[in-house]
């Protein structure tokens, strides 16, 4: 069985040789200006990985294994923004399985179900599996601790986003701004935020260095969330509303102002006959509250802790970068 | 004529193929009756070596060790929602067979006996035990969803209870939470071994996706799914815990093959109990490969007698009837003991690598546990 990580599914990162290039072009593609693709995908987990590997350069310590590097980034690293890829991917091939108990016959043949939902498992396996043989391949049990329990914080992540059920009469659950930070932590911040740290560890950085990577993975991260979760109450002109989630953090924090009563009253008349959610009600009515403008600030509090964290790495494009990242993510209109 | 069995054991360090060169079915019929002699006189020649070592129940052996196992494998789910461990703890009740943990303690004990006479298991080593008891289980939970399997170990599984969305996410649980112990043992060595077997189980499962024309191709393709699917992890982790008892590589060789060995009879004896158990001492439903698909060893024997099984086989039984009509040629062939034959050998190579170390109660045991793995019913 030929080893690397690229067992197939993974993303089509370069090859060594092609790398200075890719990534110089990538870096004047972020200071340039950010194109920002699709709402819920933060599709550049593994770019991060890079750029913050290449912003953070050699350590102090270890001169002699520099000789590793190409264009500023060790073998491992650039191993490891695969690794964050496939378990990102991995992932999102698991969220896709579907409780056969729960179909109906407009769904389809129950066959097909079974089909898909043992494809979507043995994919998902698969990429897992790569991304575990990868990590044994780093030689470093550190690395392997930080990740493997990533990989259990997603999971935990990935359970409290299937615990509503949205047949509950589309009803959210009582959760405090708080705990909303906990789980949306879980499944949007730990892996990139655990990434970046173990990133750091492969080059041998000092705790210090170690902590500031993770800062930046997981404050970037939750601001990214927080903007993708206030996309459907900023745009400006839709004619089409965006249905939203009910657990997003405008809606959160719009209930914790309002208080539960009157915010299960307003989605009560919001449903009117047949529970029918409209949701351009619904969104009226959080935008007329404090959620949107809270959720803002909160948004912008985690990209100046992501900044301020940057601020320990040397200036340089790799940084640059990763600062405009942060300026995308908390840029509205 | 001669009997050309290729049993030549590919190394541990290869890719843990294992090839039969079946170039003449018929004479390995005909010297069945030979070889069960000649297997069981020499399991009596090795006992006769080993005379003061009476016999031990090998589970009895292994029962200190083992007696917490799975108190310390829900510590390892250290998870904040209820539901999810409850959902983790499912399979952790006590009640499995403890089948390969028990080994990798006895071959710990082996290993570090013929190392240098010491008789306890060092901490690491359980945790191998450990790891690869959760590593099965987290397959377990991910085939049961594959599989839409709705029974296990005579109660209901993990996706008919709580759907298959969460089912697998607490596959994927164990499997973080095994990982992370295996990186805290702090050896680099054993992380890569044992990080094999993930791999191996997902090919494994990929195998049995697809089907052979030729049947040589079959039986080759069949073992080494059989391989990949089960035996690994038994191999890999005796080879883990011997790496950490001795530093000899031929011991570590040793551990290897004795696992691969056993490890394919345990899964070749478990496709015969299909055929020949009922459901209640089982467990699970009888005849279910059939109903997955999946030509076994008894099908693949079978079908050499009754070639209409042939069509039945490329087209996965699913043709209305096809379950009931290939049940009954296996049970009308030699399916089922020739599949049993193939066991004996292979535990009879288990025991001819194991007997290389120093003796031992517990390489006595292991040898036992061969014994147990062909006479079990369920």
């Amino acid at each position: 069985m030929p080893g690397g990580g690229g067992g197939g599914g993974g993303p089509p990162l370069p090859s060594p040789s092609q790398a200075p290039t890719f990534i110089s072009s990538l870096i004047s593609r972020f200071t340039g200006g950010f194109v920002y693709d699709s709402r819920n995908n933060l599709q550049m987990r593994g770019l991060v990985v890079l750029l913050i590997s290449k912003a953070a350069g050699p350590s102090t310590e270890e001169l002699s294994f520099q000789h590793n590097m190409v264009s500023g980034i060790y073998s491992s690293q650039r191993s490891l923004a695969e690794i964050t890829e496939l378990i990102h991917t991995a992932f999102l091939v698991h969220r896709g399985i579907v409780n056969i108990g729960e179909l109906k016959s407009c769904d389809g043949p129950l066959k097909d179900m079974q089909f898909g939902n043992k494809m979507a498992v043995l994919s998902g396996d698969f990429l897992l599996a790569n991304a575990c043989t990868s990590l044994a391949q780093l030689q470093n049990t550190k690395v392997v601790e930080l990740i493997s329990s990533a990989i259990g914080d997603l999971v935990q992540g990935i359970y409290y986003e299937n615990s509503k059920s949205p047949e509950e009469n589309c009803l959210t659950d009582d959760i405090s701004i708080s705990t909303w930070k906990e789980q949306v932590f879980l499944s949007h911040s730990a892996l990139l935020a655990k990434s970046c740290q173990a990133a750091m560890e492969l080059a041998k950085h000092n705790a210090e260095i170690q902590d500031m990577a993770f800062q930046y993975g997981k404050h970037m991260s939750m601001s990214h969330k927080l903007h993708s979760d206030l996309q459907p109450f900023v745009k400006e002109s839709s004619s089409d509303t965006m249905a939203f989630s009910l657990n997003s953090a405008p809606a959160v924090l719009h209930q914790e102002f309002l208080g539960r009563e009157a915010w299960i009253k307003q989605i009560r008349e919001a449903q009117g006959r047949g529970n029918i959610m409209d949701y351009k009600k619904l969104q009226e009515a959080i935008k007329a509250g404090k959620g949107v403008t809270s959720a803002i600030d909160l948004c912008r509090c985690h990209g100046n802790s992501a900044l301020a964290a940057l601020e320990s790495f040397p200036s340089s494009e790799a940084r640059a970068a990763l600062a405009n990242i942060v300026y995308a993510v908390t840029r509205f209109p | 004529m001669v009997l050309s069995l290729n049993l030549s054991p590919p190394s541990s360090r290869a890719t843990g193929k294992g090839k039969f060169a079946f170039n003449n079915i018929i004479l390995l019929k005909n010297t069945l009756t030979r070889f069960q002699h000649t297997s069981t006189s020499h399991l009596c020649s090795c006992s006769k070596t080993v005379s003061n070592e009476k016999y031990q129940d090998p589970f009895q052996l292994g029962r200190k060790d083992l007696k917490n196992l799975y108190e310390d494998i829900k510590k390892e789910l250290l998870v904040s929602t209820a539901e999810l461990k409850e959902m983790c703890d499912y399979y952790f009740d006590g009640k499995g067979k403890a089948f390969r943990p028990m080994i990798v303690v006895l071959m710990a004990r082996a290993c570090n006996i013929h190392h240098n006479n010491s008789r306890e298991v060092q901490a690491s080593q359980r945790s191998v035990a450990i790891i690869a008891e959760m590593i099965h289980t987290a397959s377990l939970v991910h085939d049961d969803v594959i599989d839409d399997a709705n029974s296990r170990r005579g109660k209901m599984t993990v996706n008919q209870i709580w759907g298959e969305r969460k089912a697998v996410l607490a596959g994927d649980f164990i499997l973080s939470a095994a990982s992370v112990a295996l990186a805290r043992i702090g050896n680099t060595t054993i992380i890569s071994v044992l990080t094999q077997v993930i791999e191996d189980l997902v090919r494994g499962e990929f195998l049995q996706l697809g089907s052979k024309e030729n049947e040589n191709e079959r039986f080759a393709h069949y073992l080494e799914k059989t391989f990949k699917k089960t035996a690994s992890l038994i191999a890999n982790s005796c080879k883990a815990v011997s790496i950490l008892g001795c530093p000899d590589p031929k011991v570590h060789e040793i551990a290897y093959q004795y696992g691969r060995n056993v490890g394919i009879a345990f899964q070749l004896i478990d496709d015969v109990l299909d055929f020949t158990s009922c459901a209640d001492r089982l467990g699970k439903p009888t005849a279910a490969d059939l109903k997955l698909g999946l030509a076994t060893g008894p099908v693949l024997f079978a079908c050499r007698q009754f070639p209409e099984m042939n069509a039945m086989i490329m087209r996965r039984f699913s043709k209305p009837g096809d379950v009931e009509r290939a049940r009954k040629y296996v049970l009308q062939s030699d399916g089922v003991q020739q599949t049993t034959y193939l066991a004996q050998r292979y535990c009879h190579e288990a025991t001819r690598e194991i007997s290389k170390l120093r003796p031992s109660p517990e390489r006595e045991a292991l040898i036992q546990l061969t014994e147990m793995v062909l006479l079990r019913d369920k």
